[in-house]
């Protein structure tokens, strides 16, 4: 049945027609119904969608860039450097793609970081956070195998170094590293693999995962900070509201990574040579800094285990903790403050920061 | 016993020290005796010279534990003579078998002849091993004086040594492509020495400002050129007026033939000038630059060519060419470097100015054609793609201004909208009351 008025013109009648074909009427519902609180820390509630706004613009600035690359050892680098001088805007899209992909692991830890602290995980938000800490690693996904797809040299030797890593394992770990790389080495075959992973399984993993997310969070609402819950505080329709204060966090966004795309274009550096020795510094996206030297600093065993198993094993943990946090915390589900929780997390803050400073340092030797 | 035995070694010594009782070797008699004697041998002559700790005698026992013929089996007597296989010295050292002592200088480089000279000998050894030097040093400056009876000159164990022989690879040998200049210059930078001999003794002292040595020693490439890479090493003598530009060309073959097929071959021959070591020096041969074709303080071509002459403007014109290209490829890598520090990509460009950056050396190449109009020719394609490289930059910089310009732009229009959504979001209220 038609909702639309008939004197509504040609517009409105096949606005219904569509209308009445996929029935948008309950999300429109709730769209209309949605409120956001207003609060002390209502600011935190927009970290979400500036990382939804911020993904959307890798896909599109990603299928961009696919109507170009060539995912191949002989092509992939000269496909870069073509995008960059030669297809129009290409040098932009290019840039935003990369500058881009690293403001959305910084606002994807800052929501996560403004979930913990304000206890947006506990019940019945549980399901919510387990998405959201997946997706993060998802977005460490995407990052780590798109450093490599320009083959350049600092990529691949930070990939080879990368590579390494699930190879400390026991059990499956070399299995899953030789599966990583496709063969023992890195080579034209990891290059293929890391394109598939980062073109085709992990959008769609991050498809089904991201719309979990998000609709966990409009089927629960916005979390009310514990310090805020007791008290009275005012609400704000979601739409226009709240979703126009959105916007200008967006805009603010796309004019930021057109000012650090004109300014300072992402390097596409030297193209790889698998034959030439390792240069000095190499080094992961900033993410993994602390992870790659911390690992540096480990013994070559502890407790005749292998200090890099013993590492590896000890980052899975931290990995398993955080998605299992509304879990083990068990004072948040009953609405109460879990300050120990909030030291914990303080200290691997500083840790984190402290080994990624650490490594950012220049290598012995360099020039200052 | 053991003090008459020592003292016996010592007049043994005293013996060698004076080359007393040593006979002309036979070349082919020998002296090369299997190395399966060597044990015995070693015993009967080392053991006695070790434990007398004399300073004449024990240096080339100890010595020749790291020698390479120790090590293939060769003992003293294969060259020194007498019986080693006996502990009393009178019958180690009896001249009637064979003992010949201390060689005689003269004697040196037939008695090494007596197994390098001989090819199924050393064959045994090292196949690839040549047996060419003692007729080599025949020829040599060194061989044709030491026949006229001067002892002063080198033979064999002047610089290979005596008895601490290591293989011309081992990079301790005094033969090792890095030391050769210094042995030489032992007895060539000995002032009384080679004024006797009619020679300068400041030729390593000019060598260590050579380019060729800056090569050989500080960046450690081991095909530059040494005193024996042009003097030869075994049939080591100056190379002629004629032949210079043959030896130069061994390593610079570009050179030479461009020199050969120049106007300068034939007049250089008619003046008897060398060619090369005439405008680069023969010991001394810094880094050639560009100024060399010029007419001032480092100018090589006024040396000959006065001015206005036909030699003089064609120096000119070359040194215009050349100063041009250099100016005109420098101001391009940097206008280019300029936009790679803002951030442009500029690896093609660079590589196109790379071919720039060829012509140049190769217009430096031609200089020794000396004939400007080939300069000219290289000169002209590399100021094409320099004059392109430059425009590239100069495109490139348009581009980083058009971007800036589009970044302003679009940064004005999204300051609107903000404004514009800024303006409707105070419109929405304070929002709901609780």
């Amino acid at each position: 049945m038609s909702s639309a008025a008939p004197d509504r013109g040609p517009l409105g009648a096949a606005l219904a027609w569509v209308q009445d074909r996929i029935g948008w009427e309950g999300i429109a519902h709730l769209a209309e119904k949605k409120q956001v609180p207003i609060h002390r820390y209502t600011i935190y509630y927009y970290l979400g969608g500036m990382a939804l706004f911020l993904f959307l613009v890798q896909v599109a600035t990603g299928i961009l860039l696919l109507l170009y690359y060539r995912p191949s050892a002989s092509e992939a680098f000269e496909s870069v450097q073509y995008i960059m001088a030669e297809v129009p805007f290409g040098w932009l899209i290019r840039s935003i793609h990369s500058w881009g992909a690293n403001i959305f692991v910084g606002v994807i830890v800052a929501h996560m970081l403004s979930v913990f602290f304000l206890r947006a995980y506990r019940a019945p938000r549980e399901m919510t956070w387990i998405t959201g800490a997946l997706l993060l690693f998802l977005a460490l996904g995407f990052g780590f195998s798109g450093y490599l797809l320009p083959w350049n040299t600092l990529a691949f030797f930070a990939t080879k170094v990368g590579t390494d890593v699930p190879a400390q394992l026991p059990g499956l770990g070399p299995l899953l590293s030789r599966i990583l790389r496709g063969g023992s080495d890195v080579t034209g075959a990891t290059l293929s693999r890391f394109y598939g992973i980062h073109v085709a399984i992990l959008p769609a993993i991050t498809t089904v995962l991201l719309g979990a997310h998000v609709v966990l969070v409009q089927q629960k609402g916005m979390s009310v900070p514990l310090s805020v819950e007791s008290k009275k505080y005012r609400t704000m329709k979601f739409v226009p509201d709240f979703l126009l204060r959105d916007a200008v966090g967006w805009l603010v966004a796309v004019g930021l990574l057109a000012a650090l795309a004109a300014f300072f274009p992402w390097e596409l550096g030297v193209k790889a040579d698998p034959f030439s020795p390792a240069p000095a510094g190499i080094r992961p996206e900033w993410y993994f800094l602390s992870m790659f030297q911390g690992l540096k600093y480990l013994p070559a065993e502890i407790a005749g285990v292998p200090g890099e198993m013993v590492g590896v094993l000890f980052f899975g943990l931290v990995g398993a903790v955080l998605v299992l946090v509304p879990l083990l915390d068990r004072r948040a589900s009953r609405g109460l403050p879990s300050p120990w929780w909030n030291r914990l997390a303080v200290l691997a803050l500083i840790g984190a920061l402290v080994l990624t400073i650490l490594a950012l340092r220049p290598p012995p030797g360099a020039a200052p | 016993m053991r003090g008459a035995l020592a003292a016996a070694a010592i007049l043994a010594g005293a013996a060698l020290a004076l080359g007393q009782s040593a006979p002309k070797p036979k070349p082919g008699a020998s002296g090369a005796a299997p190395p399966a004697a060597a044990p015995a041998a070693r015993i009967g002559c080392v053991t006695c010279h070790l434990a007398l700790d004399d300073a004449r005698v024990s240096p080339p026992a100890k010595l020749f534990a790291d020698d390479i013929h120790a090590k293939s089996g060769f003992t003293c007597a294969n060259c020194h003579g007498g019986d080693p296989t006996t502990e009393d010295m009178d019958a180690a050292h009896d001249a009637k078998k064979g003992f010949r002592g201390k060689p005689k200088t003269a004697d040196v480089p037939a008695l090494c002849g007596n197994c390098h000279a001989d090819a199924a000998l050393i064959k045994k050894y090292n196949p690839s091993q040549r047996v060419d030097q003692l007729s080599e040093y025949k020829t040599s400056g060194h061989g044709k004086a030491l026949a006229k009876g001067d002892a002063t000159v080198a033979t064999c164990i002047s610089c290979h040594g005596a008895h601490g022989i290591l293989p011309v690879k081992d990079s301790r040998a005094p033969v090792f492509p890095t030391r050769i200049a210094q042995t030489c210059n032992r007895c060539h930078g000995d002032a009384k020495l080679m004024a006797d001999h009619k020679l300068p003794s400041d030729v390593y002292a000019k060598y260590a400002k050579s380019v060729h040595f800056e090569a050989l020693t500080k960046k450690g490439d081991l095909s530059s050129p040494t005193c024996n890479s042009c003097h030869g090493n075994h049939g080591a003598a100056p190379p002629q007026v004629a032949s210079v530009a043959n030896v130069c060309g061994t390593c610079h073959t570009i050179f030479a033939d461009q020199f050969k097929q120049s106007p300068h071959a034939k007049a250089f021959a008619d003046m008897g000038l060398p060619g090369c070591v005439t405008c680069h020096e023969n010991h001394e041969i810094v880094h050639p630059t560009d100024a060399f074709l010029s007419t001032g303080k480092d100018g090589k071509c006024s040396a000959c060519h006065d001015a206005g002459t036909e030699g003089a403007r064609a120096a000119a014109a070359m040194y215009r060419d050349i100063t041009a290209l250099k100016t005109a490829t420098e101001k391009a890598r940097a206008a280019l470097e300029r936009e790679a520090e803002a951030g442009m990509l500029v690896a093609k460009p660079q590589f196109e100015l790379s071919k720039a950056e060829e012509d140049l050396t190769k217009a430096r190449a031609d200089v020794h054609l000396f004939r400007p109009y080939e300069v000219q020719q290289t000169v002209a394609g590399g100021l094409t793609i320099a004059t392109t490289a430059k425009a590239q930059a100069a495109q490139l910089a348009r581009e980083r201004g058009f971007r800036r310009k589009g970044l302003g732009l679009s940064l004005v229009l999204i300051g609107l909208s903000i404004a514009a959504l800024v303006a409707k979001i105070r419109t929405l209220g304070p929002g709901e009351k609780p």
